[in-house]
């Protein structure tokens, strides 16, 4: 089992049949739930992913690709799980549907309800209910009539859930053949302050002009800038790396320092306006990254760490509960600047993240707006509510909890209940409840993986996961010049940190950001941006296995 | 060859690996299918990936290592390790993370525990398992009291046949839980891992229970149409084996209003009707006369039923001591109230002067002790006799949660060695402390006198739990002569309960029983937009100063009851009614003439035994509602 393009293959022809395997066991579970699934779609994702299992033939044979497959395979792994749990998504009308919602649930709920009829009720009971007076019976599936399921070719092949994979997937062919070449990295190496303006430039001005955040949909057409951003901050850290390690009181020159401080602060004004603050997250997390591991000297690294953690902890102290900071001394009055300061926005992630399940007094500036509707739409239907409010005041306490959990935690609660429903194994493909998480396709994934999967299918993701960072930091390691050394490892830390702060946000051990988990989450332009950067990564180990080939018959030459 | 035969003889289909009975094991074998073999591939990713060590430079090969190494690690790249060492590490914490939610949450999270109601999972599974059927006492489909139909829409729904007549008793889905929450059991794990499903599940959903209770659908029904209009509270029982026959409160709500949230809030908030609460279970009335019925079987109990009291002299009042207010009888009544006579005489002419009298004379261990025995409870003082919470031992039901969801707020009377005699008097003749006792008691304590034996039977309510004793009160003679004394009050001349002899004239039935009439403070709502009533007053606070505060207005309220047993040679039914608010009249002209009706319609309806039932061509049969 060496770095042969062949074994690689094998294994992902096996991931292309488990994942067909899947596919059939979400069709059945869907069977039993009284609807189908668009076998369309099956077979599109089938196609998909033996498209995928079939390109590293031609990359090896035409492309003379000579890097490491481990980024390449575990990359397909995480994106035919992925692929298997948008599957049993988006067969479902409940999920999908916006006005059939409650159609499709009744449906699924009386499905349910005629099995167990069939099953158990006696002809006479049958008959008192209005129903034909049959037998007990085991179900039989063949005889029933399941909702039909939307299926039309023309519509799933032209469908953006098909073109989209197709577009990063030949996206990443070309990146491959592009960055493999000396002469294009030499360029963005140069031109690195270039780039990062000219990104910087239109992204700022759709950001000011629509500042509703996530724009088409769901769609984030700001996500692949990222890449020139790294790629920008990669170039001028390369070139300042050995300044910046001459310290002068442990502390830089000015001219060297600022340029970078410049290049790195630039990418977070857009996702500022856009209040995009995952993005923020990660991007500050591989800075730091890229930083510690360029400059060698030991006491600016703990300065950098130390501020990174000095922030976090005013974030956190900021964001604190009240009745928790009012345990500690001094802790409320330290806060209150702090919290004035912070966007409403953060403060509801924070409260959610350290105390979900207990809701805010209706008082709390962040969420008093949302409990006001609310009560508002509650006063609509029962004229009275005023009146008992002040009678019982215990009623307050009890539309706030229902507010809470209807409005912000609302989401977080049910990935939570999903977590905790999922056990060891989950609950089987197609036999949870994962479309009671909304846009759990996409940011709540791995709520979805771990309900239907369980504890077990959260490890596979996990280890994928570390199988391409470790891999990517191998290419790191092996990189010969400082700038692809640099750009390796930030993107590495970068789809590392971004699946971490994910997968975090839905465990409970982060706030929640709103960013996807790449390959895995369904998702337009981030499905795009995490296929470029494997694709770039690919480049990077390919240069690397040239370099030594080259180097190694050059040498041999010589001789 | 034998190989290929092999292959074309399995069968290909999945559902025929895993057990295609149970449905459900399809997907969840193949997922696990998935499972294993994706592991089993990533173990290969990551073997060929480690076993993939970086190519090495021709140069290389003839150095001593420790160049090699220096040649190798650099700063920058033993950087890029530590980080990727970190990496791992956070990747597994943020696990760890999860395996908590998974394993640890559920057990030691207790706001995670509190909240899983929130949990939209229980509520689909939920929507989606039938319960089973609730039946009446005749057990047959045919008069289901919660079953499920097919609505037009073609939805299943639990469908009530009583829904408002027996609201108190089913219970809402939120607030607290009644019969339609507690009878069914809980499933013991209705969200199966994939695993279990394969391996522990071994047969179809096995249906839930139909449950049989005692009530009678159409007493029940007949119950509550005899309560319309007015405010009160029925309970209707078989004193020989404790059975609810029928327990209904008014006002009542529809079960299905309650389902919303604005509902809810609506019927919560009507504080002038409280529709949400039980009468019958959970409201104290005042008992009045009817009251008397426990000091009499306290008398029997002491062997003191033959006591006689000295006359009284003018003004005709009980004085229990000296400067000590009178006890009278409302507005000299009764004009032999204030001579010496018997038990059974006063019983009759519901003397408050002798049983006060012979309250006083029983002392607070002996009627404190027959209380007890009934169910009440005795306590020391005032403060204590509002604060005994609910009884549910006082049921015979096969769990907790039954008897839990429709246990009777406990009835209590003070019995402390505090209390004045003039208190304790009024207390032996239903007034004054005696005032807590809800309607579910009073009928308990005439069904303790109905009962052949003398015993009290613990009520039950599902149909199928052997009956059971919850204490033996009296002797049967003493009980059949206790029963004889109530017949004075509906049987003889001068009766106060005389009308239901009127009423039941012609059927051969004889009766006992007791009437009640009491006084109650109440507060006043106003009618039309249903607040409480208040007026302003003011009252200094703890500065001194002089403060407005709104007190509410409350007024006289006259509860009219009646308890009683029928027939007397062996009673079927033990009654117990309340009505509210009945103005200047008393409650055998008010409660009285409801329970007759009631135990005319038992007749009908066969519950007081064969021999009662009236001819089957005098009566039309009835369609059932």
């Amino acid at each position: 089992m060496k770095n042969r393009a062949s074994s690689h293959i094998v294994i992902l022809l096996l991931i292309v049949f488990l994942t067909a395997i899947s596919h059939y066991a979400i069709h059945y579970g869907a069977l039993i739930r009284g609807y189908e699934t668009s076998t369309m779609t099956g077979f599109r994702n089938i196609a998909l992913l033996f498209l995928l299992a079939i390109l590293p033939i031609f990359l090896a044979r035409f492309g003379k690709f000579q890097g490491n497959w481990a980024l390449y395979t575990s990359a397909v792994l995480l994106f035919s799980i992925g692929l298997t749990v948008q599957y049993r998504l988006f067969s479902d009308q409940e999920y999908v549907s916006k006005k059939d919602k409650a159609e499709a649930r009744q449906e699924k709920i009386k499905t349910a309800q005629m099995h167990y009829i069939q099953q158990n009720y006696s002809p006479e009971k049958k008959q008192m209910m209005g129903l034909p007076p049959t037998e007990k019976a085991p179900v039989d599936l063949s005889k029933e009539t399941p909702r039909p399921s939307e299926d039309s070719f023309f519509g799933t092949v032209f469908s953006g859930r098909t073109i989209i994979p197709l577009f990063a997937i030949a996206c990443l062919i070309g990146v491959i053949l592009l960055f493999r070449r000396d002469d294009v990295l030499e360029i963005l190496q140069k031109n690195g302050f270039l780039l990062v303006v000219l990104t910087l430039v239109p992204l700022l001005l759709a950001a000011i002009t629509s500042r509703a955040g996530k724009s088409i949909g769901n769609m984030t057409p700001w996500e692949p800038a990222k890449i020139p951003f790294l790629i920008g901050f990669a170039a001028i850290l390369a070139v300042l790396y050995k300044n910046l390690a001459r310290t002068y009181w442990g502390v830089p020159r000015a001219k060297d320092v600022i340029p970078l401080l410049f290049m790195a602060m630039l990418p977070f004004f857009p996702f500022f306006v856009l209040k995009d603050f995952g993005q923020m997250m990660v991007f500050s997390s591989v800075y730091v990254t890229l930083y510690i591991i360029a400059v060698r000297r030991l006491p600016q690294r703990f300065v950098l760490i130390g501020s990174v953690l000095l922030l976090v902890c005013v974030l956190v102290v900021g964001a604190l509960p009240e009745d928790t900071q009012a345990k500690i001394p001094l802790l409320p009055t330290l806060a209150k600047p702090v919290k004035k300061v912070l966007p409403d926005r953060i403060q509801q992630r924070f409260h959610l993240w350290l105390d979900g399940f207990n809701p805010p007094t209706p008082e709390t500036d962040w969420w008093k707006e949302d409990y006001d509707d609310y009560y508002k739409k509650l006063v609509e239907k029962e004229p009275n509510l005023p009146q008992m409010l002040e009678e019982d005041p215990n009623l307050q306490k009890s539309i706030n909890v229902d507010a809470w959990f209807d409005i912000l935690a609302f989401q977080p609660a049910q990935a939570t209940f999903g977590l905790s429903s999922g056990g060891t194994t989950g609950r089987g493909l197609g036999l949870g409840y994962v479309e009671l998480i909304p846009v759990s396709d996409s940011d709540y994934i791995y709520a979805a993986i771990a309900e239907e999967l369980g504890l077990f299918g959260g490890l596979l993701v996990i280890f994928a996961l570390i199988t391409l960072v470790s891999a990517g930091i191998r290419t790191a390691v092996e990189a010969r010049d400082m700038f692809s050394k640099l750009c390796a490892a930030g993107l590495t830390a970068f789809i590392g940190f971004q699946a971490l702060v994910n997968m975090g946000g839905i465990t409970r051990a982060l706030p929640m950001t709103g960013i996807t988990l790449p390959f895995v989450s369904h998702g337009g332009f981030s499905l795009i941006t995490s296929f470029i950067m494997l694709g770039m990564l690919m480049a990077f180990s390919h240069r690397n296995s040239v370099d030594r080939l080259v180097e190694a018959e050059l040498i041999n030459e010589n001789r | 060859m034998t190989l290929l035969l092999f292959f074309l003889q399995i069968s290909w289909k999945p559902e025929s690996w895993f057990g295609g009975q149970i449905l459900e094991r399809t997907p969840a074998g193949l997922s696990l299918v998935y499972l294993i073999g994706v592991a089993v591939l990533l173990i290969f990713l990551i073997l060929s990936f480690l076993r993939n060590t970086r190519l090495k430079f021709a140069f290389e090969e003839n150095l001593p290592k420790q160049v090699k190494r220096k040649l190798t690690s650099t700063v920058t790249n033993r950087s890029l390790r530590i980080w990727q060492f970190v990496f791992v590490a956070l990747a597994l914490t943020v696990y760890g993370f999860h395996v908590y939610w998974t394993y640890y949450a559920d057990k030691n999270n207790e706001q995670f525990q509190a909240l899983s109601y929130k949990d939209l999972r229980t509520r689909r599974t939920n929507a989606a398992r039938l319960r089973g059927w609730m039946l009446d006492r005749s057990g047959k489909l045919g008069s289901a009291l919660a079953y499920y139909k097919v609505e037009k829409d073609g939805t299943i729904d639990r469908t009530f046949a009583l829904e408002k007549e027996m609201a108190h008793l089913l219970g809402t889905e939120r607030g607290t839980p009644g019969l339609e929450r507690t009878l069914y059991k809980a499933e013991a794990d209705p969200m199966p891992e994939a695993w279990e499903i394969l391996t522990k599940i071994k047969k179809p959903e096995e249906e839930q229970r139909d449950v049989r209770i005692t009530i009678d659908r159409d007493l029940q029904a007949y119950v509550a149409q005899q309560l319309q209009g007015k405010k009160g509270a029925i309970v209707v029982m078989n004193p020989q084996t404790g059975d609810v026959l029928a327990m209904y409160s008014n006002p009542s709500f529809a079960l299905s209003d309650a389902e919303k949230l604005e509902g809810y809030l609506r019927l919560e908030g009507d504080k002038m009707n409280k529709p949400l609460l039980s009468r019958a279970t959970r409201e104290y009335y005042v008992p009045g006369s009817t009251f008397k019925t426990l000091t009499m079987m306290s008398a029997f109990r002491a062997g003191q039923q033959d006591l006689m009291f000295p006359d009284l002299a003018a003004p005709d009042c009980y004085t229990p001591y000296k400067n000590s207010r009178p006890i009278c009888d409302a507005g000299g009544s009764c004009e032999i109230c204030s001579v010496s006579v018997p038990l059974r005489e006063a019983y009759k002419v519901s003397s408050n002067q002798y049983f006060a009298q012979l309250a006083n004379a029983l002392g607070r261990d002996r009627m404190g002790e027959t209380a007890r025995l009934v169910g009440i409870a005795p306590v020391d003082t005032p403060e204590d006799a509002l604060t005994q919470g609910y009884f549910a031992d006082i049921w015979n039901a096969s769990n907790k949660r039954i008897a839990n969801s429709i246990s009777p707020t406990r009835s209590t009377i003070v019995t402390g060695s505090k209390l004045s005699l003039y208190d304790f008097g009024l207390e032996g003749m239903g007034q004054g402390l005696a005032g807590q006792m809800t309607p579910f008691q009073m009928a308990l304590i005439a069904s303790a006198a109905g009962n052949m034996q003398g015993m009290l039977m613990k009520p039950r309510i599902e149909a199928d739990v052997p009956p059971q004793m919850f204490a033996q009160i009296l002797t049967p003679q003493q009980a059949a002569e206790v029963r004889d004394i109530m017949s004075t009050v509906t049987e003889e001349a001068g009766g106060t309960g005389g009308v239901v002899k009127s009423k039941l004239s012609g059927t051969n039935i004889s009766t006992g029983g007791k009437t009640g009439t009491a006084e109650k403070e109440a507060l006043v709502y106003d009618q039309k937009t249903g607040r409480l009533k208040t007026v302003t007053k003011k009252r200094k606070n703890e500065n001194g100063e002089l403060v407005e505060y709104q007190d509410p207005v409350s007024y006289e309220r006259t509860d009219g009851w009646f308890i009683c047993i029928a027939p007397l040679e062996n009673p079927q039914v033990a009654i117990a009614v309340v009505v509210e608010d009945i103005g200047n009249r008393f409650g055998g002209q008010t409660a009285a003439p409801i329970a007759a009706d009631v135990i005319l319609k038992a007749r009908e309806l066969g519950l007081l035994g064969e021999q009662y039932r009236p001819k089957p061509q005098t009566t039309q049969p009835k369609k059932r509602k």
